[in-house]
């Protein structure tokens, strides 16, 4: 802790740069800024299953995709509703999900947990596209009022200007991601790493496996509804490819693996380091597809720790005693 | 007395005529083949594309993902205008003579990255107009970020009529492609009121807003044109399905004598391959099955007997009815000789002419150049003032009038219909004297009078209320 | 002939026929995962890549029989590169970066076949043998889908012959139950590996040529039949041939079923048959519980 004042300095920077960013770069910054955030959060909620739980969904889009399609269609089909009823209903919508495939998905485990999230995925995905009364089909539910962010007394923004919408969507995002990372420094906090690691030995603790479990999977899907929420109203449209598509279940674990499994931060990073990689191929070839996969290969055939892996190791190599194993410092 | 009663009547019916029937206002500018540049330096896979103070157009399509091959061809009719109209010294705008430059901005058919890559194309690369796309949803999108952000959108490839009601209206957006409706109609007119002859449909579309609306508007049209026809069966089946055997079997099974479809590729393959594969071979009333390389995988035989609805066309009978269309045929048709591949493909053989739909695409972009020219500005404002009501005549004397009430395009369009080689010399009336020699192309066309599909209006939104289908007041 | 016995008789058949399409795809997925426990999202890309070179052999030689046999090798060879030099490099870091690794792979397929063949759809048409139709009785049925089924049945008794009446059989079987246990008998368990995912990529790569003749043949080849087979595997039971098989079968008739009594619902049959199946049995039908 003897560089607390350094970190306090770095945060307060970082807050700084925070604030004033759409001043600095622009809006078309802040807009690729905004998404970033939103997949942060989301693959922050995919991480809080694998890496903490040693759950690995590959249908995480359903909990994404209900969130935006549940504040969408609460706010067509409900005149007047204000905003933050409606990103509630989003985050509601993903919770009952994640209640209903509970009694499910905490009998297994491994890969079968996998297959099955993506099999119920699916099921998503074809329902959203087969109830078009309700989900408009493959058009998607989009053009949709957007009510201002209103505490009465408090603060009034109108959130279709893209400056305020970055304000509001960075607090929102930040307070869900900071209410995650303090779930997991709590004592359950240690209960979900002592299920990633040793099943049986918080069973003999007298801790109920399915019960922590489902808990476990409830918060993250309620979350990553959150992101969903936010994403729907930015687009201010939620389509079914780009919300329940087998592509939006795979990113969050790709950013996840990019990023680095074992830690918070890994998956922020890992966003990070695809819009950056998604903004490069999209302006300098049309190739994205060969590109963005070789890329991927590369990334896990060098780095399979990912992003935090190899900051870890950089630090392990410069800041520790030269015979210190990198490795130890992994099990932190 | 009596003789002054009729002269009056005859002048009352002439100036009435002036306002009812568009084509006739005076002054309307004119696409001209003989004011076009030399063409044989353009090749679509080098354009010249210049840069600095230019007049900026987003070409929004799917250049990478499945639906690659769409993007190019909008890509190829885009350069083309481009090269044509910078080879005549650019547009004067706001006092200063610029060139067009496109840009290329891929959504990847993903309506998230449309919304990215048209916000990156207006706040990053500040493009004046954005032009696209396939696919409707993305299509609502670009709309979105137009009126955001205020620039001029055209659509000039996505059909469907929702787009331009009063949900999703923009008065910064224009389209410049018939509508759903409008495709319907006229191929309901096509069986109801000159062919006669078949009366039992089966609709088979695609189960989305596209397919819907095709099929809506096919509907709409056989109540108008031939109440008498029956409707033996309506499917909608998923998008990108791979088995359309149990859909053909049913069509089978129903006794049905014409199949009505508005599926697009890979479907519209599928779906015609397999079906001729089983025996079927009832004609199919369509709207995208004129891809030649499809045609020619299916045969001469698979593919008689299609109806195609056409986005542009000749006069009725010969496709190049004057010396300025064999002209302008040879601008393009002498070039592909010489383009390497992607471009040397059947489909960009004949690629600008009335058998596809480039040809319209080609002459929608002219239509959008001569708009900017006429504004003599870039300033969205001053873009619809002008575009609002006016009217634009291509190539093969089709006139284009852009409704002001909901910027929806009503013009006559064409139904073609295809038969073997042998007999396309009474439409392709210059040498070779054939489209295709291993497939049906079109061999007789049918102009449909804009009246008759004309396409539908929301009254729901206040700038529709009590006016008639060329947007004017009804008194 | 009834005309509605007719009609639910070439219903039935066609059922049948992409229900082998699927099988011969799902056979490979569910015989690699239920191995290797590797999920490989690449294997409709592999599919995709049979029709591709099927289209290159065609019009090099002409002769589609000869496609028949040397597309589908050259897609197990590129497999067997695949899983020597990429995949097992990563069997120590479990299965997410292998998934991963897998959905690069996939994507690299797709933009090489682009950048090889274009993105038009290429023209591939029914070997002139097996082209028109089966006339019997009012029944009349495309002779190239009943092609298609015996196919997939002469391939199916191949992998029957293989796996029930060889050593290597024996291997595979074993060590799809317990690798570590084959393993500890000194058997090469990473070469077996290979074989058995140069086997899967074949197999996907026959399904690949024998709908090449009657699909769009297209960089979206891929799409949706992955995610067909995939849902096959996991009805089935993980690791189960003969559960793929039938569950294929079942899907495949749903789907023509399902189409003719109630074409609104007939893409969510699938789904919703494989709800109820992993309601009551999360492992699948033909899979063992854990």
């Amino acid at each position: 802790m003897k560089n607390r004042p350094v970190k306090v300095i770095l945060w307060a920077l970082f807050l700084g740069v925070l604030v004033f960013y759409p001043s600095l770069f622009g809006l078309y910054f802040t807009n690729i800024f905004v998404i970033f955030s939103i997949y942060a959060l989301y693959a922050t909620t995919f991480n809080y299953l694998l890496g903490y739980t040693g759950l690995l969904s590959f249908g995480h889009a359903m909990f994404f995709g209900i969130g935006g399609y549940g504040t969408a269609i609460a706010l067509e089909r409900i005149q007047g509703l204000p905003l933050l009823p409606a990103i509630i209903i989003g985050a509601l919508a993903a919770v009952m999900l994640a209640l209903i495939l509970c009694p499910l998905l905490v009998r297994v485990s491994g890969t079968a947990f996998a297959m099955l999230t993506l099999a119920f995925g699916q099921l998503m995905h074809v329902l959203a596209l087969k109830l078009r009364w309700l989900t408009g089909g493959e058009d998607g539910v989009g053009g949709f009022p957007i009510p201002p962010f209103h505490i009465p007394g408090v603060i009034s923004l109108d959130i279709t200007d893209p400056k305020k919408f970055y304000y509001f969507a960075m607090v929102v995002l930040a307070l869900s991601m900071w209410v995650i990372w303090f779930f997991t420094k709590t004592p359950f906090g240690s209960i979900q790493t002592g299920i990633r690691d040793n099943p049986r030995r918080v069973e003999y603790l007298g801790f109920k496996l399915p019960h922590t479990k489902a808990v476990v999977f409830i918060i993250s899907g309620g979350f990553a509804g959150v992101a969903g929420s936010i994403y729907a109203l930015f687009q201010n449209l939620i389509s079914a490819d780009d919300a329940f598509g087998i592509g939006n279940s795979f990113a969050p674990i790709i950013m996840t693996v990019v990023g680095g499994i074992e830690s918070f931060f890994g998956p922020i990073f890992g966003s990070a380091i695809l819009s950056f990689i998604d903004e490069l191929t999209s302006r300098y070839t049309e190739r994205v597809e060969i590109v963005t996969g070789l890329i991927l290969i590369l990334v896990i055939m060098f780095a399979p720790k990912g992003f935090s892996g190899f900051l870890r190791f950089m630090r392990g190599k410069w800041l520790s005693p030269p015979n210190a194993n990198p490795a130890l410092e992994e099990t932190k | 007395m009596k003789a002054l009663r009729f002269v009056v009547a005859v002048v009352v019916l002439c100036i009435l005529s002036l306002f009812l029937i568009p084509q006739a206002r005076a002054g309307m500018d004119a696409f001209d083949v003989n004011k076009m540049a030399d063409m044989s330096d353009f090749d679509p896979n080098h354009p010249v594309i210049p840069t600095g103070d230019t007049i900026k157009i987003a070409l929004v399509a799917s250049f990478s993902g499945p639906a690659a091959t769409v993007a190019q061809m909008y890509w190829a009719c885009a350069t083309f205008v481009a090269h044509d109209i910078n080879k005549r010294g650019g547009i004067l705008v706001d006092g200063k003579r610029k060139k067009i430059q496109l840009m290329k901005a891929d959504h990847m058919s993903k309506p998230a990255q449309t919304k990215k890559v048209c916000e990156r194309m207006v706040l990053h690369e500040k493009v004046n107009f954005l032009i696209g796309t396939n696919g409707s949803n993305n299509m609502k999108v670009i709309n979105q970020v137009a009126k955001k952000y205020k620039v001029i959108a055209q659509d000039f490839t996505a059909l469907s009529d929702e787009l331009y009601n009063a949900t999703n209206f923009t008065k910064y957006s224009f389209m410049t492609v018939p509508s759903c409706e409008v495709v319907g109609k006229a191929l309901a007119y096509y069986y109801g009121k000159i062919r006669r002859k078949e009366k039992k449909f089966y609709i088979l579309c695609q189960d989305y807003l596209f397919g819907h609306s095709m099929a809506k508007g096919f509907k709409r049209g056989l109540e108008l044109y031939f109440p008498e026809a029956e409707i033996v069966g309506e499917d909608y089946h998923k998008l990108f399905l791979k088995d359309f055997a149990p859909y053909l079997e049913k069509i089978k099974a129903s006794g049905a004598e014409v199949i009505y479809t508005g599926d697009w590729i890979p479907d519209a393959e599928n779906f015609l391959v397999q079906a001729r594969q089983m025996g079927i071979t009832l004609p199919v009333a369509n709207l995208f099955l004129n891809e030649p390389n499809m045609l020619h995988r299916v045969g001469i035989a698979g593919t008689n007997r299609l109806v195609n609805f056409s986005m542009c066309g000749a006069a009725e009978g010969s496709a190049f009815p004057t010396a300025d269309q064999v002209k302008y045929y040879h601008k393009w048709h002498d070039q592909w000789k010489k383009w390497k591949a992607p471009y040397n493909t059947y489909l960009y053989e004949h690629g600008w002419s009335a058998s596809g739909s480039m040809g319209s695409y080609i002459q929608q972009i002219y239509w959008l150049m001569s708009v900017i020219k006429r504004a003599g500005s870039t300033d969205p404002d001053k873009i619809i003032d002008v575009w609002e009501g006016d009217s634009y005549r291509d190539v093969f004397n089709t006139v284009y009038y852009m409704r002001p009430s909901d910027h929806k395009v009503v013009a006559d369009y064409y139904v073609q219909i295809y038969g073997p080689p042998e007999e396309q010399k009474a439409c392709f009336n210059i040498p070779p004297y054939y489209w295709f020699k291993g497939c049906s192309n079109p061999i007789k066309i049918y102009r449909i009078p804009a009246l008759r599909c004309a396409p539908p209006m929301d009254t729901k939104m206040a700038r529709c209320k009590g006016r008639d289908i060329w947007g004017n007041l009804i008194k | 002939m009834e005309s509605d016995t007719v009609l639910y008789i070439s219903q039935a058949m066609h059922g049948l026929a992409y229900g082998m399409v699927l099988f011969l795809v799902s056979a490979g997925l569910t015989l690699i995962f239920g191995m290797m426990g590797i999920l490989n999202i690449a294997h409709a890309s592999f599919f995709m890549l049979g029709a591709y070179f099927c289209y290159q052999v065609l019009s090099m030689t002409g002769n589609f029989w000869v496609s028949l046999i040397v597309a589908p090798v050259i897609v197990g060879l590129l497999g067997v590169l695949c899983e020597r030099y990429l995949l097992r490099k990563l069997h120590a870091y479990g299965h997410v970066g292998e998934l991963l690794l897998t959905v690069g792979i996939g994507m690299v397929i797709l933009g090489s076949v682009k950048i090889f063949w274009g993105t038009e759809s290429l023209p591939v048409t029914v070997p002139q043998i097996l082209k028109g139709l089966v006339k019997l009785g009012g029944l009349e049925y495309p002779i190239y889908r009943l092609f298609i089924i015996a196919l997939a049945l002469v391939i199916l008794a191949i992998m029957g012959l293989i796996l029930y009446k060889t050593r290597l059989g024996m291997i595979v079987r074993g060590a799809v139950s317990d690798a570590e246990m084959v393993n500890a008998l000194g058997i090469n368990v990473p070469a077996v590996f290979m074989f058995v995912f140069g086997f899967g990529t074949w197999l996907a790569g026959v399904g690949g040529v024998a709908v090449a003749p009657i699909l769009t043949v297209y960089p979206g080849l891929s799409d949706q039949v992955g995610m067909d087979a995939f849902v096959v595997v996991v009805t089935a039971g993980f690791g189960s041939l003969k559960g793929a098989f039938i569950v294929s079968i079942i899907f495949g008739l749903l789907s023509s079923f399902g189409v003719q009594f109630v074409p609104k619902l007939a893409p969510v049959l699938m789904f919703g048959f494989m709800a109820i199946v992993l309601a009551l049995k999360p492992a699948g039908i033909f899979g063992e519980t854990e």
